[in-house]
C-alpha cells in the first residue's frame, strides 16, 4: 500500500531552513534498515551537538531507568527496532533550526488555573479499592531497597 | 480504468463518481442509484422521533443492541458492552412520558474508546496493564454526554494507550474493519470508529494524539473531528502526550460530528489547557441540502497542501481527493496548491514528542495505585516487574524511546529540536491559512490495508501518520469525511478528505463539510455488511 517514504535516512544531508523539503522516494521504507550504518550516519551527518554525545541507545540501560524488567529476548527484539527509530530521529540534526523558539504545546487558550484549594474527592471508597494492595489507612508496598 | 488520474485538475468530480460509485465491477458497494439520499443526522432524528413518540427509547436501543450482537463477533469493536443501556432507555422514556425536559443527546446511542473514564464501566486503554480497572470518576465528556440524555453503550476497543495506527496493539482483541473483516480499522481509535461505521452505536467518542481520530475515520467510512486543542476538556482522558491529547467525536453524518463536539466542549476547571472562550451552536447552521443555493460555498478560498499528493501516497487515494477539491470548485471554493514546507519534519518531531511524554506520563502506571500489581520482595522489582507484564511491546518501546529522547544530555537534540520544528509546522501552517480559509488534503496516504501487513515494522506504520501529525503539532481543529473509494480487487475501500482549519474554527470546517457530504451524489458510505438491514 502506499504509505509515504517520509523516512529519510538514505540522505541525511544537511537542510537549509529555506529548502527542507524532502523528496518522498518509492523505496525509502523496505531498503531503509540497509541504510542504517551507525558509523556511516555519524561521519556523514553534521550535528549541531558533538555527534560523540549522541551515542546509540544502550536498551537494558533505558530499561532500568524507565523501570522495565525486560527478558533477554525481548532486549534482543525491541533493540535494532529502537535503533531504527532512533537513528530516524536522527534526521532532525540535519536541520538548521538554531534562532527557532521551542514550542512547549501548540498555540493553547489555556493557563486557566485554579485557585490551589484542596477539594475533597467525593469517590474515596472506589479510589481505594483500585489500590491492589492496601492496609488502612496505608498503601502498601514491599521492603524499599535502594540496590545503588 | 483509472486512466484520468493524471489529468488531475480537469477530473470533474462527476467523473469521479462514474469510477469510483459507479463501478460495474462485482465489487462492493453495489450500484447506487443517484438518488441515494445524503447521509443525515441521527441525532436529530433519534430526537425527533422520541419527542413525537414515533417510536421509544427501548425499542430504539433495541435495535441497535439486536445489530451490535449480530456484528460484534466479525468486528469486535468493543471491549464492554454495558448492561444498563435498555434500563437507561426505559428512564428517557419515562421522562418523555411525563413530559420532563430531555436534553440534546436524549437517546443516543454511544460508544466511547476505552482510554476516557467510565466510573460505571472498566477503563483500560486497551492495556493489561489496567485489566478491570474502574476509575474512581467520569471524565468530563462522559459526563457531559449523560447530562445531555446519551446513553454509553460501551468501551471501544484501542491500541494500548492510543499507541498505534491499526487497534492491533490493543491487548485484548484485534479490530475488523466493517468494510473487509482482513483488513485493519485504522488506530488508534479503531474501535470507536468501526463501532460507528457498522451502525453499532450511532456516535462514539475517540482521542487523537497524531491522528487517532482521522485514520480510522478515512479507513472506515465515518464522519472524524479531531477539535482545536484547548477546545475539549483532556479530564479523565488517560493522557499519552498531554501536548497533543485531544478527545474527538465519530459519526455518520458531519452534522452528528458537530452536535456532539457541541455537547463536550467548553472550559473545564479541571483542565487548566481547556479555553474559556465560548462555544459557538455548531448545530444551527447546518442547511438542508434542498435549500442550498447553486454555489453554496462561494468565495471560499481552499489550499490543497501539496506534499499530501506527491510520491508514496496512494493514486487512487490522490485520484478521490483530486475528485473532492473539484467538487469544492463546483460547490464555489476557489481551490489552489499550497505548501508546507516543513511539512515532512513534522513526523519525526512528533514521534519524538509523543514518545518523550509518553515516557513521563506513563510512569504512573506503577502498579502501586491501581492496576495490575505482580508479587514481589522491593519495591524496584514490584515496579519493574509490574510494568513488564502489564504494557505490550510497542508501549515498552515508545517508553524506551522517550527515556532516550529525554535523557540527560540527549534532550537538546532530540526534545528541543522537536519543539523547535513545532514552532516552525505552527508558523508554515499560519501563513497557509492566511491565504486560505481552509485547507485540505488525504486523511491517510493509503485505504485500510491487510490485518498483520505493518505489524511488525514500526517505521511503516509511523509514516502512515505523515497526514495527521502536523495537525496535532500546531493544535488546530480538521475534520475528516468520506469522499471517495478505492477499488481493491472485489472490495471497495472508503477514502476520507481530511479539511484542516485555523484554532477554534470548527464551525467553519463543519458548515463546508455538511455542505460537501450533502451535495456528494451517488455514494453511500454504509458497509455492505450492514447495508441490508438498515432501516435507520
Amino acid at each position: 500500500m502506499g504509505s509515504i517514504k517520509a523516512l529519510h535516512l538514505l540522505k541525511p544531508a544537511r537542510i537549509a531552513t529555506d529548502s527542507f523539503l524532502f523528496n518522498f522516494t518509492k523505496n525509502g521504507i523496505s531498503s531503509f534498515p540497509l541504510a542504517i550504518k551507525p558509523k556511516h550516519s555519524t561521519a556523514q551527518r553534521s550535528y549541531s551537538v558533538k555527534s560523540s554525545v549522541l551515542e546509540p541507545p544502550n536498551i537494558p540501560r533505558l530499561a532500568q531507568t524507565a523501570r522495565i524488567s525486560l527478558t533477554p529476548q525481548e532486549v534482543e527484539e525491541f533493540a535494532p527496532k529502537i535503533r531504527q527509530v532512533i537513528d530516524w530521529f536522527g534526521q532532525l540534526q540535519a536541520v538548521d533550526l538554531q534562532s527557532i523558539e521551542p514550542a512547549i504545546r501548540a498555540d493553547t487558550e489555556g493557563d486557566n488555573l485554579r485557585d490551589d484549594i484542596p477539594e475533597k474527592f467525593e469517590n474515596r471508597e472506589a479510589l481505594i479499592s483500585a489500590v491492589p494492595s492496601f492496609e488502612e489507612p496505608y498503601i502498601k508496598v514491599p521492603k524499599v531497597l535502594n540496590k545503588e | 480504468m483509472l486512466s484520468s488520474i493524471h489529468t488531475p485538475r480537469l477530473l470533474r468530480f462527476s467523473n469521479l463518481k462514474s469510477l469510483k460509485c459507479l463501478s460495474t465491477s462485482q465489487s462492493q458497494p453495489t450500484p447506487l442509484p443517484s438518488t441515494t439520499p445524503p447521509p443525515h443526522s441521527q441525532i436529530l432524528t433519534t430526537r425527533k422521533s422520541l419527542l413525537s413518540r414515533e417510536i421509544s427509547a427501548v425499542d430504539l436501543a433495541t435495535t441497535f443492541l439486536h445489530r451490535l450482537n449480530h456484528t460484534e463477533p466479525k468486528i469486535k469493536s468493543f471491549l464492554y458492552i454495558s448492561d444498563v443501556v435498555l434500563k437507561e432507555a426505559e428512564e428517557i422514556d419515562r421522562k418523555i412520558a411525563a413530559n420532563e425536559e430531555v436534553g440534546p443527546l436524549v437517546g443516543v446511542l454511544i460508544g466511547v474508546k476505552d482510554n476516557i473514564c467510565t466510573c460505571d464501566m472498566p477503563s483500560t486503554a486497551g492495556s493489561k496493564i489496567l485489566e478491570n480497572y474502574k476509575p474512581p470518576f467520569d471524565a468530563t465528556v462522559v459526563g457531559n454526554v449523560k447530562e445531555c440524555g446519551g446513553i454509553v453503550v460501551g468501551k471501544t476497543n484501542m491500541d494500548e494507550f492510543g499507541m498505534g495506527s491499526t487497534t492491533e496493539g490493543s491487548a485484548y482483541q484485534v479490530t475488523a474493519n466493517p468494510w473487509d473483516l482482513s483488513r485493519v480499522p485504522g488506530g488508534s481509535s479503531g474501535g470507536s470508529a468501526a463501532a460507528v461505521s457498522a451502525r453499532q452505536c450511532m456516535v462514539s467518542l475517540g482521542s487523537d494524539t497524531g491522528g487517532s481520530v482521522r485514520q480510522p475515520a478515512s479507513f472506515c467510512g465515518v464522519v472524524g473531528l479531531k477539535p482545536t486543542y484547548g477546545r475539549v476538556s483532556r479530564y479523565g482522558l488517560m493522557a499519552y502526550a498531554s501536548s497533543l491529547d485531544v478527545i474527538g467525536c465519530f459519526g455518520s453524518s458531519v452534522a452528528d460530528a458537530g452536535i456532539l463536539l457541541h455537547a463536550i466542549s467548553g472550559h473545564d476547571k479541571f483542565d487548566a489547557t481547556s479555553s474559556k472562550r465560548e462555544v459557538p451552536d455548531f448545530a444551527s447552521q447546518f442547511v438542508a441540502s434542498d435549500h442550498l443555493d447553486s454555489k453554496p460555498l462561494k468565495g471560499l478560498r481552499v489550499g490543497l497542501i501539496r506534499e499530501t499528493i506527491e510520491d508514496g501516497v496512494d493514486l487512487e487515494v490522490i485520484s478521490s481527493i483530486r475528485g473532492a477539491a473539484s467538487h469544492l470548485e463546483e460547490l464555489g471554493c476557489t481551490v489552489t496548491e499550497v505548501s508546507l514546507p516543513s511539512f515532512s519534519l513534522g513526523l519525526p518531531a512528533y514521534y519524538i514528542l509523543a514518545s518523550s511524554e509518553s515516557s513521563s506520563n506513563l510512569s504512573r502506571y506503577d502498579g502501586v495505585r491501581y492496576g495490575k500489581q505482580v508479587v514481589a520482595d522491593e519495591l524496584n522489582s514490584l515496579y519493574g516487574e509490574s510494568r513488564a507484564g502489564g504494557f505490550g511491546s510497542e508501549v515498552k518501546m515508545r517508553i524506551l524511546m522517550g527515556t532516550y529522547g529525554l535523557s540527560a544530555g540527549y534532550y537538546d537534540a532530540y526534545y528541543k529540536r522537536a519543539q523547535q520544528v513545532r514552532t516552525l509546522v505552527r508558523e508554515s501552517f499560519r501563513a497557509a491559512l492566511d491565504e486560505n480559509d481552509i485547507l485540505i488534503s488525504p486523511a491517510a496516504p493509503s485505504a485500510a490495508y491487510k490485518i498483520g501487513e505493518k505489524k511488525n515494522d514500526p517505521l511503516s506504520m509511523y509514516a502512515g501518520d505523515i497526514m495527521t501529525v502536523n495537525v496535532n503539532l500546531a493544535g488546530l481543529p480538521a475534520l475528516v469525511l468520506p469522499c471517495g473509494f478505492v477499488d481493491n480487487k472485489s472490495v471497495a475501500l472508503p477514502v476520507g478528505i481530511q479539511m484542516i482549519g485555523a484554532a477554534f474554527e470548527e464551525e467553519k470546517l463543519l458548515k463546508v463539510g455538511h455542505i460537501f457530504e450533502q451535495t456528494l451524489q451517488g455514494c453511500s458510505f454504509i458497509p455492505p455488511l450492514v447495508a441490508d438491514e438498515l432501516p435507520c
